[in-house]
C-alpha cells in the first residue's frame, strides 16, 4: 500500500516537472541555428553566442498566447493538485475517494492538451525547415502522464496504510 | 537658510504633558515613551529633508514609450519632481528627435508664464500645450500623427534655482493597427480561468454550509419539542420523510464501497 502511494505521488512530482520544464524551456520548435517558442526565440550566432531574441511579429499573436496561457495554468492545476492531494490523505474518511486531487489533474490535463493541439494545429505547417524540439515532446507525454494520473486518482480508494 | 524648508510646527509638540501632574500609571508612562519617540522621529526626519534638499536634482518623469494609431492624437506627458517649491520662472521645453537622424530639434517651449509652440518646424498647427505648469505638468498634444513622426521627443524641465538635472525621453511608435501586447491574453485568460475555480469552489462550500446549518436547525427543532405528543409525532413523521431519503443513500454507498473493496 504504501509503495503504490509512493508510486502515484512521484507521478504526480514527474508530471509537474515534464509540466515545468515544457512551459518555461523555451524549445518547441528547433533549427540548427535557432530555437524558439513559446515565450522567445534563441538565435545561435556565427560567433557562437546565443542570443536571446522576440518571436517574430508574424506569428499569430492570439494562439501564440493562448499556448501560454493553457501551459501555465496546466503547471499551476499540476501543483495546486500534489497539495491538495498530501491534503486529502490526512482528512479524507477510510473508503472514499481522491475526487478533488482527480479534478485537479484533470484540469491540467485539459490545459496542457489544449495547449499541446493549438500548438500543433497552428504553428510551423509551412514546411519551415526545422524539427519538433524537447519541450514540445515533454508537452505531448504530459498529456499522457497527467491521463494516466488523473484516472489513477478516480479509481484509489483510501485504505489505512 | 534656504527657502525650501516646511516650517516646523513646534506648537504641536509641548512637552508640558498633562499626565505629568498626575500619578503617573504604566499606561501613561508608556503614552509618554510613545511622544517622545515619534517628536525624535519628526525632528530626524525633518533634519535629514533639509540636508536632502541641498543635494538631490531635478527629476524628470516622461513616460518610457508611446503607441498611437496613424491620425489619433497623442499625449505626451511630463512632470518633474524638485525639492524646492514651483518658482514662477519654470521652464520646461521640448525636442524631437526622428528615427534615424542624429540631431534633436527644438519644437516647444515654455518661458515666464507663457507657451511657444513650433510653427516652423514638422508639427505646425498640429501641437498643443495642455500642461499646467503650477502643478509642475509639461505635456504637449500632437494631433493627426503620421508615420514621419516617429521618433524620440526629450522633455527638459528647470525649476529655478533647482536646474541640474538630466531630461528624460519618450519613444512615440505610430501603428497602422495597433498590435497585441505581449501577455495580455495570456494573463486575461489564466486570470480567468482560475477566478472561475475559485467561484466554482467557494459556490461548492457555501452550498454544503447552508446546507448543514438547514439540517442543524431543523434538528434542533426537533430536540426542542421532544415532550409534545402531537407536534413531536409530526416533527417526527417530517423527519422521517427526509431521513430514510438520506439513509438510503448513504446505505447503498456503503454496499457498493464493500462490494468494490471484496472484489479488490
Amino acid at each position: 500500500m504504501l509503495i503504490l502511494l509512493a508510486a502515484i505521488f512521484l507521478l504526480h512530482i514527474a508530471c509537474i516537472c515534464l509540466l515545468l520544464a515544457a512551459t518555461i524551456h523555451n524549445a518547441w520548435w528547433m533549427t540548427d541555428t535557432m530555437s524558439t517558442d513559446i515565450w522567445s526565440r534563441w538565435i545561435l550566432t556565427p560567433a557562437g553566442n546565443w542570443n536571446y531574441t522576440d518571436i517574430p511579429a508574424l506569428y499569430p499573436k492570439e494562439y501564440l498566447q493562448a499556448v501560454q496561457a493553457s501551459s501555465v495554468l496546466a503547471c499551476i492545476f499540476c501543483i495546486l493538485g500534489l497539495f491538495v492531494f498530501v491534503a486529502q490523505l490526512y482528512t479524507l474518511p477510510k473508503g472514499k475517494r481522491f475526487l478533488f486531487t482527480g479534478a485537479f489533474q484533470l484540469l491540467a490535463w485539459l490545459c496542457i492538451m489544449i495547449a499541446a493541439s493549438i500548438y500543433t494545429e497552428i504553428f510551423h505547417k509551412d514546411k519551415d525547415p526545422g524539427w519538433y524540439g524537447a519541450s514540445f515532446i515533454l508537452a505531448w507525454i504530459s498529456v499522457c502522464l497527467t491521463f494516466i494520473s488523473c484516472i489513477t486518482y478516480f479509481v484509489l480508494r483510501k485504505k489505512t496504510a | 537658510m534656504p527657502s525650501g524648508l516646511i516650517p516646523f510646527p513646534f506648537h504641536l509638540f509641548s512637552f508640558h504633558h498633562p499626565s505629568l501632574s498626575r500619578n503617573p500609571s504604566h499606561t501613561d508612562l508608556r503614552g509618554e515613551q510613545r511622544e517622545i519617540m515619534l517628536s525624535v522621529l519628526a525632528l530626524t526626519s525633518v533634519v535629514l529633508l533639509g540636508i536632502a534638499s541641498q543635494t538631490t536634482a531635478i527629476v524628470v518623469y516622461t513616460s518610457w514609450e508611446r503607441h498611437a494609431l496613424v491620425g489619433t492624437d497623442v499625449r505626451l506627458s511630463c512632470s518633474f519632481f524638485s525639492w524646492q517649491w514651483t518658482s514662477p520662472d519654470v521652464t520646461f521645453s521640448w525636442h524631437y528627435r526622428p528615427d534615424g537622424a542624429k540631431e534633436a530639434i527644438s519644437i516647444f517651449h515654455y518661458a515666464g508664464g507663457i507657451p511657444y509652440v513650433d510653427t516652423k518646424g514638422p508639427f505646425r498647427d498640429r501641437m498643443e500645450f495642455v500642461g499646467n505648469p503650477s502643478r509642475r505638468d509639461g505635456s504637449i498634444l500632437l494631433k493627426n500623427v503620421d508615420f514621419a513622426d516617429n521618433g524620440t521627443f526629450t522633455c527638459d524641465a528647470k525649476n529655478p534655482p533647482d536646474i541640474a538635472g538630466s531630461p528624460s525621453h519618450v519613444r512615440l511608435f505610430v501603428f497602422e493597427k495597433v498590435p497585441v501586447q505581449a501577455g495580455v491574453i495570456t494573463g486575461a485568460i489564466i486570470g480567468v480561468v482560475l477566478g472561475l475555480l475559485i467561484l466554482i469552489v467557494a459556490i461548492y462550500y457555501l452550498m454544503r454550509f447552508l446546507v448543514a446549518r438547514r439540517v442543524f436547525s431543523l434538528s434542533m427543532s426537533k430536540h426542542g419539542r421532544k415532550g409534545k405528543g402531537k407536534e413531536g409525532s409530526q416533527q417526527k413523521q417530517a423527519l422521517a420523510v427526509t431521513d430514510p431519503a438520506k439513509l438510503k443513500a448513504a446505505a447503498s454507498e456503503k454496499k457498493k464501497q464493500e462490494s468494490r473493496r471484496e472484489k479488490k
